[in-house]
């Protein structure tokens, strides 16, 4: 320390940091419900051309107690469009003082393919301080480089619940004649534009936002806090150049991908012809050939670079007999083509209850391929992945969203069917013996149909009859039983389908025994599990997503010699939520149970969920309510 | 329904083909249409694929000076159905670093199917093989079957060769598939002594072991065949079922220079072991040195205490509130003590040793205590390998008695060890000399105390009121310890709150000793049963809070023995007053019921007087293990204890 000026050179950025980073500056606001406050976040990505980009990341978090650890962890994707540059962390503890230093070098490298691929060119580097005492802070420094630019991070401050944020500031610099494109959501700011030479800057800031609490049943995080989507407009990767300022623009750049993607082999095409020249109706052809890519075909997922968007062709598909849902759509969308069928390529974010697209902003929001038909009057969707679904259906895995259809004319957007309250549908027929000992026997009929059915048909597609048992017990809740037969038949001849289940099962101990007494459930499998547990202040809107209908008729044979004590009234229950209704009836010899439940999907304000709550505990209460018996003196 | 026909055909053949159970003809690339009727008598056919034939093959060449293993893996599959798909996607894993390096080669993969009366092969191309960097050390060669459908046989093999000698290739005869025949031929030259581990229930068919001249050296044989094996079934109470699954493997234990018949260990024996431990500076060579960077910590640490004892806890403590453990097992250390203890974590060998290396600066005699847990399996005992341990713990000598610590578990107190490090024996590592203790969870007794006090409150005519007091035994306080920190307080009372079934109001919720970890926690709550006395019959189910609501044991048999993590008693007392303008119109019997005499019993005593009920249930299993043949008794025992635990007593109104 000989060079005075040296000195106070190298000791500012010390001195800033520690007192960045201490603690003591965070206000008292923001360490209300958080677990981690993120300090400090400055997102930079510099856009070279349509291809290149750097990206500089740089952010701090000081994690507050033991349930913020997540969030002193780092990791730092990276695959063939995307390389490393430099990374490197930083512990502080308390009072801002450095007490480790990790670099590139120092973090761990893993294979990024999961279980979920064959093979992929994902990779991450990850690191963990395991610092234990609390509070500290962590500081992680990232630059990338990306060569092929298919998307921009979107800026999201807080991803997370009781996260608060100090500071957060995402900013975007690209050449003067290049559209950034970009929508804001619970954020009314415009970026700040400055121009500098032949750049121009984009840049969003925020700073002090409280932590967020969770509550059950609310929309996803994400919808509830402030965001800005950033999408490129021209783009290009792997030498595909493309445009996605419109759903047209980008649906041109897969139908691009995709093109002269649907050469058949001969033996293919002439077993195309086989199955389908002498089929009269369009429908009839494409269940043939639906049929026959179920059949010949399988799931198999192998990524690497632009294959994560472009699929393997159809001559592949036809000697390999296996692909992802690119290549699987791809390939029946070729085999459609050579029967005359004009099948379309539709991309789609799957999943159940994903959230919706946000539809009037085109950047690449999906995860999924499928295929559809339009006719004349209806349009025939195709899941190409699933080996039993029949011809026309999709399942609560793409059902009721918007899709982007890809063809020569572009992109547009389509949406799926819905299935509603009276589709999804679960009818049961149980009829049971009981004995002195309080020992059931039961013969079970149900039929699933639509979104009710979906579980089970991946089920009896993906499980042996073992695991189906084994699932099928655990499912069941009864003391102690035994299934001693069960059967399944899919009825694929109307659209949506169903299954038909039937069961036979004893349980030992089903009705309590207690000297001259039977206590008997005569809800025997279809109980609520739903208790929500009450909220002191309810703040966002109730979001309940599946819409289904069950109908439940018991019929239990009892031993003689018995006589009604005790019964519940009838449970009728009309709300916005849904219907539900319940009636015990008693006979001479027997009790008949019936429940009627019609629930609705919907989003609902949050002043409504004190009333939610009750609807869910009066039906829990109501499954749950007992028939007394006792013995005739 | 689903794959009825394949089922169907599976049955036929079972009646009409009972013969061929000699060894599958299956060789690479030899495929008839007779293949396809495959006939199986003993194999479960509701499974969803059956491993045909799977072969292994493991001998020394001599590559200079040096010997090279070479392994070859043969195996064919029969899918069955959409469930067997799974089987078609191959991984083997591999690691071609250092001068051990391994070599896969060789790797072959064909498909066949059966269309129209003739066999259609369908072969694997190179192109589709993939190598993934798993990790650092770990490759993965990669591929799948083309062409595969329900009914498909696949088929395919490779070679590794190696320059590990250490350990050679295991064989597992046992897999989620059921397997017709499952056979494993290893060669030895005579200068490697192997040590041979063999477990499992299921019999060998073949167990043979030869001695052969093959290019002048004495050559060890060993052969082994499984025939029909079930497949593996995972069941509820089982520390690993690494432990049961049927398989063999090898451990180099010394070997013999031909010429001068001369013996060299490999495997040290524990004296050796200990002494070369306690040498490594990833083990034990720097817990009995100075380490003065320790000093100024040590001193803030331990000040004012009188005792060593007093010392030992202090130092104890701070361990164990201070330091994170990243990871729950490890058996050396990854840096030096000194790092471990400014990053303030390290895994649990890390963090124990840090502890002993601790207490030894402050002269109180402490020494590593090497174990594998239960979920790991069983280490051998007679011949140690280091890396079947998985685990370090701390003893540390204090005034001629020997105290077991372990600060890698944050609710952990002094002198106590995790449930699952009682997995049978544990060595005190000593230079030079190691001291066996035995720990098994027979010895471990959790007792659990619930009582519950009932009366009528004039206030409240129409509830049931009273208070819950329950106070959990050690390890049963350590998991609500847990749960609290994990879920925080209020989400851990409203849990217990939604735990009941009934409408329910609960008040004056308490948790005690959550941070006391020498005592048990203890659980306590007022409860009001709204209304529960509106009606002329109450039916009252007089076990409150937590109760067995189905069998845990759930198979009605059991090939493996059941491995409770502790013994248990478990007492709930009820006094309750007769609710007021009630009489009692019925109740439970009294009944005592014993386990195979002396390994456990259950109680339920129940009176009542004219204004009270007073009832004492009791649970008390004498065992934590209980072998195969005990099996139905354990789970006759359960359903009945369950059965007893849900009756009710009802109350009438007084006319």
């Amino acid at each position: 320390m000989k060079n005075f000026i040296g000195f106070i050179v190298v000791s500012l950025p010390l001195a800033l940091s520690a007192q960045t980073y201490s603690v003591a500056s965070i206000p008292d606001s923001l360490k209300k419900n958080a677990d981690v406050v993120k300090r400090n976040e400055e997102i930079t990505i510099e856009i070279k051309s349509p291809a290149k980009a750097l990206i500089n990341t740089r952010i701090a978090y000081t994690v507050l107690n033991e349930d913020g650890n997540e969030h002193g962890d780092y990791i730092a994707y990276y695959d063939k469009f995307v390389s490393v540059n430099s990374v490197s962390g930083t512990l502080y503890d308390q009072n801002g003082k450095e007490i480790k230093h990790v670099k590139k070098k120092d973090m761990q490298d893993f294979s990024g393919t999961g279980d979920e691929n064959l093979i992929t060119d994902a990779r991450y580097k990850i690191n963990r301080f395991y610092y234990r005492v609390y509070p500290y802070t962590v500081q992680y420094e990232e630059e990338d480089e990306i060569n092929g630019i298919r998307n921009f991070e979107d800026w999201i401050p807080q991803n997370a619940h009781r996260m608060a944020v100090q500071q957060s500031k995402y900013v975007i610099i690209a050449p003067k004649n290049y559209m950034i494109r970009y929508k804001e959501f619970n954020f009314s700011q415009p970026p700040v534009i400055t121009e500098n030479g032949d750049k121009r800057t984009y840049t969003w800031q925020i700073s002090n936002l409280p932590a967020k609490l969770t509550e059950s049943l609310a929309p996803s995080f994400v919808t509830l806090t402030p965001h800005v989507l950033i999408a490129p407009s021209d783009f290009e990767a792997e030498g595909y150049a493309g445009n996605m300022s419109t759903w047209k623009n980008f649906g041109a750049f897969f139908y691009q991908l995709t093109k002269s993607r649907d050469a058949l082999p001969d033996n293919v095409k002439k077993e195309v012809h086989e199955l389908t020249d002498n089929l009269k109706t369009q429908k009839e052809k494409i269940a043939a050939l639906y049929n026959y890519l179920q059949k010949n075909t399988r799931y198999v997922s192998i990524q690497f670079g632009i294959g994560g968007w472009q699929p393997f062709d159809a001559t592949y598909v036809s000697t390999k007999k296996y692909g992802d849902c690119k290549a699987l759509s791809n390939f029946m969308v070729a085999l459609l083509k050579e029967a005359g069928i004009d099948g379309k390529y539709v991309i789609i974010r799957a999943g159940k209850n994903a959230q919706q697209i946000v539809s009037d902003f085109s950047e690449s929001q999906f995860n999924h391929v499928i295929c559809c038909v339009p006719l004349l009057k209806d349009t025939v969707w195709l899941e190409c992945t699933d080996h039993e679904l029949p011809a026309g259906y999709l399942s609560s895995f793409t059902a009721d969203r918007w899709g982007l259809l890809v063809d020569q004319s572009g992109g547009t957007l389509v949406h799926t069917p819905k299935y509603g309250v009276n589709d999804n549908l679960q009818i049961r027929r149980i009829s049971a013996t009981l004995n002195g000992d309080g020992n059931l026997s039961a013969f079970i009929n149900t039929n699933y149909k639509a979104e009710q059915q979906d579980e089970l048909e991946m089920d009896l597609e993906y499980r042996s009859k073992d695991e189906l048992l084994k699932k099928l017990k655990s499912e069941i809740d009864l003391p102690t039983y035994d299934v001693t037969k069960f059967d399944y038949k899919e009825q694929k001849n109307n659209i949506p389908p169903s299954i038909d289940e039937s069961i036979e099962l004893t349980a030992n101990n089903y009705a309590q025994v207690s000297g001259k007494r039977l206590f008997i459930n005569p809800n025997i499998l279809n109980r609520s599990e739903t208790k929500l547990k009450t909220e002191e202040e309810r703040k966002y809107p109730i979001e309940l997503r599946s819409e289904y209908k069950d109908v439940d008729t018991v019929e239990i044979k009892v031993p003689s010699g018995y006589q009604p004590e005790a019964f519940p009234a009838d449970t009728k229950i009309e709300s916005k939520f849904g219907k539900y209704f319940c009636s015990v009836k008693i006979t001479a010899d027997k009790i008949l149970y019936y429940r009627y439940r019609e629930q609705y999907s919907g989003e609902f304000p949050a002043a409504d969920y004190t009333d939610l709550v009750n609807y869910y505990d009066k039906i829990y209460k109501s499954d749950r309510s007992k028939i007394v018996l006792v013995k005739k003196e | 329904m689903f794959k009825s026909t394949t089922l169907l055909s599976l049955l036929i053949f079972l009646g009409t083909c009972l013969c061929a159970q000699e060894k599958p003809d299956a060789k690479f690339g030899k495929i008839s249409i007779a293949d396809f009727n495959l006939s199986t008598s003993k194999v479960d056919t509701s499974t969803a694929a059956i491993v045909i034939s799977d072969i292994g093959e493991c001998h020394f060449e001599s590559v200079g000076l040096q010997f090279k293993v070479h392994f070859t893996h043969y195996k064919r599959i029969r899918i069955l159905n959409k469930a067997g798909f799974n089987a078609a996607n191959i991984t083997i894993p591999y690691n071609d670093k250092g001068t051990g390096g391994q070599h896969v080669y060789d790797i072959k993969a064909n498909t066949y199917n059966l269309e129209n009366g003739k066999i259609i092969t369908t072969k694997l191309d190179g192109k589709s093989i993939f190598t993934e960097n798993y990790t650092k050390d770990i490759l993965l060669k990669k591929f799948t079957f083309p062409d595969v459908k329900e009914g498909s046989i696949i088929e395919f093999s490779f070679a590794i060769e190696s320059g590990v000698l250490l350990q050679l290739y295991p064989w597992q005869f046992q897999e989620e598939y059921p397997c017709m025949w499952s056979e494993y031929s290893v060669s030895i030259p005579k200068a490697y002594n192997y040590l041979t581990l063999k477990q499992g229930y299921n019999p060998f068919y073949i167990d043979d072991e030869t001695y052969e001249n093959e290019f002048g050296f004495v050559v060890q044989k060993h052969h082994w065949v499984m025939k029909d094996v079930d497949p593996l079934k995972r069941e509820n109470f089982t520390t690993t079922i690494d432990n049961y699954v049927a398989k063999v493997e090898f451990q180099l234990s010394y070997v013999t220079n031909l010429s001068t018949n001369i013996t060299q260990d490999v495997l040290p024996g524990w004296p050796k072991l200990s002494e070369s431990l306690m040498g490594f500076e990833s083990f034990g060579a720097d817990l009995n040195k100075n380490n003065r960077w320790l000093d100024e910590d040590l001193q803030k640490i331990v000040q004012r205490s009188d005792s060593k004892l007093e010392k030992a806890k202090k130092i104890y403590s701070f361990v164990r509130d201070n330091f994170k453990c990243t990871l729950q097992q490890g058996n050396g250390l990854t840096t030096s003590l000194k790092t471990i203890f400014e990053n303030r974590s390290g895994n649990v060998a890390e963090i124990n040793l840090l502890l002993a290396a601790m207490l030894n600066h402050e002269e109180i005699q402490s020494d590593p205590v090497i174990l594998s847990t239960r979920n790991h399996g069983f280490a051998n005992m007679v011949y140690p390998v280091i890396s079947k341990f998985n685990y370090v713990v701390c003893a540390a000598s204090i005034d001629s008695k020997v105290y077991f610590l372990d600060a890698s578990e944050k609710f952990l107190s002094f002198n106590h060890l995790p449930e699952y490090c009682y997995n049978g024996e544990l060595r005190i590592i000593q230079k030079g000399n190691t001291t066996p203790v035995y720990l098994v969870a027979d010895s471990l007794a959790e007792k659990k105390m619930t009582s519950v006090f009932i009366v009528n409150d004039d206030k409240s005519p129409h509830d049931i009121s009273g208070s819950f007091q329950c106070q959990y035994g050690f390890y049963q306080s350590n998991t609500i310890r847990k749960k609290v920190s994990e879920k925080k307080q209020d989400d851990f009372i409203k849990d217990v709150k939604n735990s009941f079934e009934n409408e329910i109001d609960i008040q004056n919720i308490g948790i005690d000793s959550l941070t006391q970890l020498d005592d048990p926690v203890t659980l306590h709550y007022d409860f009001a049963f709204k209304n529960a006395t509106n009606s002329d019959i109450i039916y009252f189910s007089p076990i409150i809070g937590e109760r067995y609501k189905e069998n845990p044991l759930k198979s009605s048999e059991r090939r493996y023995p059941v491995e409770m993590p502790y013994t248990s008693d478990e007492v709930y007392i009820l006094d309750m007053e007769i609710p007021s303008g009630y009489i009692v119109d019925e109740m439970p019997k009294s009944e005592k019921i014993t386990l195979n005499d002396k390994d456990g019993f259950f109680e339920y005593m129940i009176g009542k007087s004219d204004s009270n009920i007073q009832l004492r249930w009791r649970m008390k299993l004498n065992k934590a293990t209980f072998e195969p043949a005990e099996y139905p008794n354990l789970r006759d025992f359960f359903a009945r204890a369950i059965k007893l635990e849900n009756e009710q007593i009802v109350f009438k109104k007084k006319k």
